[in-house]
C-alpha cells in the first residue's frame, strides 16, 4: 500500500516524458541539423549544449525571444533564454551575477557601474514612445462628416499637459495645433496617465519632456514624482492603455510596438525643427542617426534637431561583463548571437516587423567595434 | 372547554402553517444563495473555456513557443516545468512536513511542539513573493543562476504549512485507543506511527498533500525570482545533448533541474502582459490548461481516495 505514495509523482514524471517525446518531431527547427553559418566550431558541439540565460527590460523581450528562436538554425549548439523582468531587475541580476547578460532601457548609474565592476552597455534596437488618447465627443455635438485626423501636439503643449498647466482639451494651445478638431475638442478636464511601475518607457518620455522645456521640473527617470494634477497610473503598457480606454478625456504614453500591434491611434508631434512627424521606423532612424555616444556607448536621442526625427525615442541596451566573464565558450556564444542580430538582414527585418527600429549602419559600426573589445580571461572573445 | 381546545388546535395549526412558510422561505433563500455561491466557479470555468478553448490543439501540448507572428507553437516548456517544479517541491516538502506533524501530534504540549505550531501559522501567513525573494537571496544568488530547483524550494516552503497542519489534524482524529492498543501489544513507538497511525490517517494526509500541491502549482510570485522562466526549455533536447556530450546520468539530471524553467502560471502572467493580441489569446488557453491540471489533480485524488476507502471497507 505504501507504493501508492509514489503513484502520483510517477504519473507526473511519465506524463512529462511522454509529452516531450511527442514534441520530438516538431519542437525545434534546429532538429534538422542546419550547420553553423560561418563554419565556426559550433558545428562540432552537440545541439543545445550551451545554455545562455538573460533577463531584464520587458521592452525588447519580444524581439530578443524572436531572435533567439531564429538563431537556432544558425547555431544549433546554443540555447538562448531571455526573460522580461524589468530593467531594474535585469541590472540587479547582472550585478549579482545570476544571469549571463541583461537587457535594460535605463542607463546604469555610476553606483551600478561601481558595484558591477566591468559592466558595459551596448545598444541593440530602438523604439519610440507614442501618445494615445481618448476624447469622446461632447453631448449634442454631431459626428464629424469625415473622420478626424490624429491629434498633433508640439513640445511645449505636451509639457503643459503633463505639468497640468493646460487642463482642458479645448485649451487655445491645443485648438491652434488642431484646426480640424475645433468644434470637437470638449471643455473637459484632461486626465494624464503614466506608468505606475518603474519603467524605461517613463525614463525616455520624461527625459524628452525635460529636453522639451525648462518648465518641466520633475526630471527624467524610470519613475518620478509626477506634478500635482489630474493624473492616474497604470501598470505596464497594458495598464496605461486600459486606463486611457476607460477614462474619458485622458491621454497616456506607451511603446510604439504596443500601440501598433493593438491598433491604437497615436498622436503626431511637432519636433525641434518645427516639422510634424509621425512615429515610424524612418523617424526613429532619423533620431538615431544624429545621436552622439558617450564613452560608455550610451546616448540620449530624445528631441533630435533634424527634420525627420521623432522626438521621444530611446535605445534599449544589452548589459554585459566586459572583462570578467570566465566561461569563454559562453562569452563567445553571447557575442556571436548579438553580432548576428546586428548584422543579419532577416534579424533586422523581424525587429522592424515587431515595431522596433534596427540600428543605422553608422551606429552598428560603433557597437560592433565595442563588442570586439570584450575579453574573456584576457583574450578578445570575438576573433 | 371544547371551544377553547378548538382554539388551541386552530392556533397550533396556524403556527404550523407559519412554520411551513418560514421553512419554505428559508430553504428557498439558502438554495438561492448556494447557487449564487456556485456561480463564480462555473462562471470562471465557463469563461476560461470560452476564451481559451479555441486555441486548444495537440501542438499546444507538444511544441515549444514560436515567436509572435509565426503561427502554431505551444507551451510544452511550461507543462514540463510545472510538472518538474511541483514534483521537486513535493519531494522537498512532504517528508519533513509529515514527520514534523507526527512530532507535533505526539508532543503537542512540549516547547518544541508549541513552537512548531506557532511558526507554521506564521509561515502560512508570509506572502508568497517574500518567500521568492528569500529564496533568491539564499539560493539563487549564491548558486549564481536562476533554476527550477530554486523555484521548487520556494514552493516547498509555501507548501510546508498546509502539509504540517492538515497532517497534524488528521493524526489527532485517529482514536487514541488504536495507538494504545498497538503500544500495549509491544510495538515500538515508530512502528506504531508507521503501521497504525499513518494508514489510519492516510486519506486525510494525502488530501492535504494534494491540496498543497494544487496550490503550489498555481503560484506565480515565488517563481519570478527563482525559476525565472525559459521559453527554450525542452527536456528532450537536454537529454539528447547530454547523451551526445557523453555526460553521466547524474549530470543529465542536474542539467534538467538546475536551469531556469517556466511554469504555466508564470507563462500565463508573461503572455497576458505582452503587447501582442495573439499572445494574450494564448494566455487564455494557458489558463485553461492550468485549470484543467489543478482540477484533474483534485478529482483524481478524490476518486483514488474514495476507491481506496471502499477497498479498505471490504
Amino acid at each position: 500500500m505504501r507504493k501508492n505514495l509514489f503513484v502520483i509523482p510517477a504519473i507526473l514524471l511519465v506524463a512529462s516524458f511522454i509529452l516531450s517525446a511527442c514534441g520530438a518531431n516538431t519542437a525545434s527547427p534546429a532538429a534538422g541539423g542546419v550547420s553553423g553559418s560561418n563554419g565556426t566550431a559550433s558545428t562540432l558541439q552537440a545541439a543545445g549544449s550551451v545554455e545562455i540565460n538573460g533577463a531584464g527590460a520587458t521592452f525588447p523581450a519580444p524581439v530578443y525571444t524572436d531572435w533567439a528562436y531564429s538563431y537556432q538554425s544558425v547555431d544549433p549548439s546554443v540555447v538562448i533564454n531571455y526573460q522580461g523582468i524589468g530593467s531594474g531587475g535585469g541590472k540587479k541580476a547582472i550585478i549579482d551575477g545570476t544571469v549571463d547578460f541583461a537587457g535594460s532601457d535605463s542607463l546604469l548609474t555610476p553606483e551600478e557601474y561601481a558595484s558591477g565592476k566591468d559592466l558595459g552597455m551596448f545598444p541593440t534596437v530602438a523604439g519610440a514612445v507614442v501618445l494615445i488618447y481618448n476624447i469622446p465627443l461632447a453631448k449634442g455635438v454631431a459626428n464629424p462628416a469625415t473622420p478626424l485626423p490624429v491629434l498633433v501636439f508640439d513640445r511645449q503643449t505636451l509639457v503643459g499637459i503633463y505639468n497640468s498647466t493646460i487642463t482642458q482639451w479645448n485649451d487655445p494651445a491645443i485648438v491652434a495645433l488642431n484646426p480640424a478638431w475645433k468644434d470637437y475638442l470638449p471643455a473637459a478636464d484632461i486626465t494624464t496617465v503614466h506608468r505606475s511601475d518603474g519603467s524605461g518607457t517613463t525614463e525616455i518620455f520624461t527625459k524628452a519632456l525635460t529636453s522639451f522645456s525648462t518648465d518641466w521640473k520633475a526630471g527624467g527617470a524610470a519613475s518620478i514624482e509626477w506634478p500635482k494634477g489630474n493624473n492616474v497610473g497604470g501598470k505596464g503598457n497594458a495598464g496605461v492603455a486600459a486606463a486611457v480606454m476607460s477614462t474619458p478625456n485622458s491621454i497616456g504614453y506607451v511603446e510604439i510596438s504596443y500601440a501598433i500591434s493593438n491598433k491604437l491611434v497615436f498622436a503626431s508631434l511637432i519636433n525641434k525643427a518645427g516639422k510634424t512627424v509621425v512615429a515610424s521606423n524612418e523617424s526613429v532612424q532619423a533620431a538615431m542617426a544624429e545621436g552622439k555616444f558617450s564613452d560608455k556607448l550610451t546616448a540620449t536621442i530624445v528631441d533630435g534637431a533634424s527634420d525627420g526625427a521623432y522626438p521621444i525615442v530611446g535605445y534599449t541596451y544589452l548589459v554585459l561583463h566586459t572583462s570578467s566573464m570566465t566561461d569563454c565558450v559562453k562569452a563567445q556564444k553571447i557575442l556571436e548571437f548579438f553580432k548576428w542580430a546586428e548584422t543579419d538582414q532577416n534579424a533586422s527585418a523581424r525587429a522592424v516587423t515587431l515595431g522596433y527600429s534596427a540600428l543605422p549602419d553608422s551606429v552598428k559600426t560603433i557597437v560592433l567595434a565595442k563588442l570586439a573589445e570584450v575579453t574573456c580571461n584576457g583574450v578578445p572573445v570575438l576573433k | 372547554m371544547t371551544s377553547s381546545s378548538g382554539k388551541i388546535a386552530l392556533g397550533s395549526r396556524r403556527r404550523l402553517k407559519n412554520r411551513k412558510i418560514s421553512n419554505f422561505v428559508m430553504l428557498f433563500l439558502t438554495g438561492l444563495l448556494t447557487i449564487l455561491a456556485l456561480v463564480p466557479l462555473f462562471w470562471i470555468i465557463g469563461y476560461v473555456v470560452y476564451k481559451g478553448g479555441p486555441g486548444l490543439n495537440l501542438a499546444f501540448f507538444t511544441q515549444l513557443p514560436r515567436p509572435v507572428g509565426i503561427a502554431g507553437g505551444g507551451v510544452l516548456h511550461a507543462i514540463e516545468g510545472t510538472l518538474i517544479i511541483t514534483m521537486l517541491a513535493a519531494i522537498f516538502a512532504v517528508p519533513p512536513g509529515v514527520l514534523a506533524a507526527f512530532y507535533a501530534a505526539r508532543n503537542p504540549n512540549t516547547r518544541l511542539g508549541i513552537g512548531l505550531r506557532f511558526s507554521t501559522d506564521v509561515l502560512a501567513g508570509v506572502p508568497s513573493i517574500v518567500v521568492g525573494l528569500f529564496t533568491y537571496a539564499f539560493l539563487v544568488k549564491p548558486m549564481g543562476h536562476y533554476s527550477g530547483l530554486a523555484g521548487a524550494v520556494a514552493l516547498a516552503i509555501l507548501m510546508l504549512p498546509t502539509i504540517i497542519r492538515t497532517t497534524e489534524e488528521m493524526l489527532k482524529l485517529v482514536p487514541q485507543s488504536l495507538r494504545e492498543g498497538s503500544l500495549a501489544l509491544g510495538a515500538p513507538e515508530w512502528k506504531t506511527s508507521m503501521n497504525v497511525l499513518l494508514p489510519a490517517a492516510f486519506n486525510g494526509i494525502m488530501t492535504g498533500i494534494l491540496l498543497s500541491l494544487a496550490r503550489g502549482m498555481g503560484e506565480t510570485a515565488p517563481l519570478l525570482f527563482t525559476a525565472l522562466g525559459n521559453e527554450r526549455y525542452d527536456i528532450r533536447q537536454i537529454v539528447t545533448s547530454s547523451i551526445q556530450g557523453k555526460q553521466g546520468f547524474f549530470q543529465m539530471v542536474t542539467r534538467i533541474i538546475n536551469q531556469p524553467m517556466d511554469s504555466l502560471p508564470l507563462t500565463l502572467w508573461k503572455y497576458a502582459s505582452q503587447p501582442y493580441p495573439e499572445r494574450v489569446a494564448q494566455s487564455w488557453t494557458v489558463a485553461l490548461v492550468l485549470m484543467f491540471f489543478v482540477l484533474f489533480l483534485n478529482i483524481a485524488a478524490r476518486l483514488w481516495l474514495e476507491n481506496r476507502a471502499r477497498k479498505l471497507r471490504g
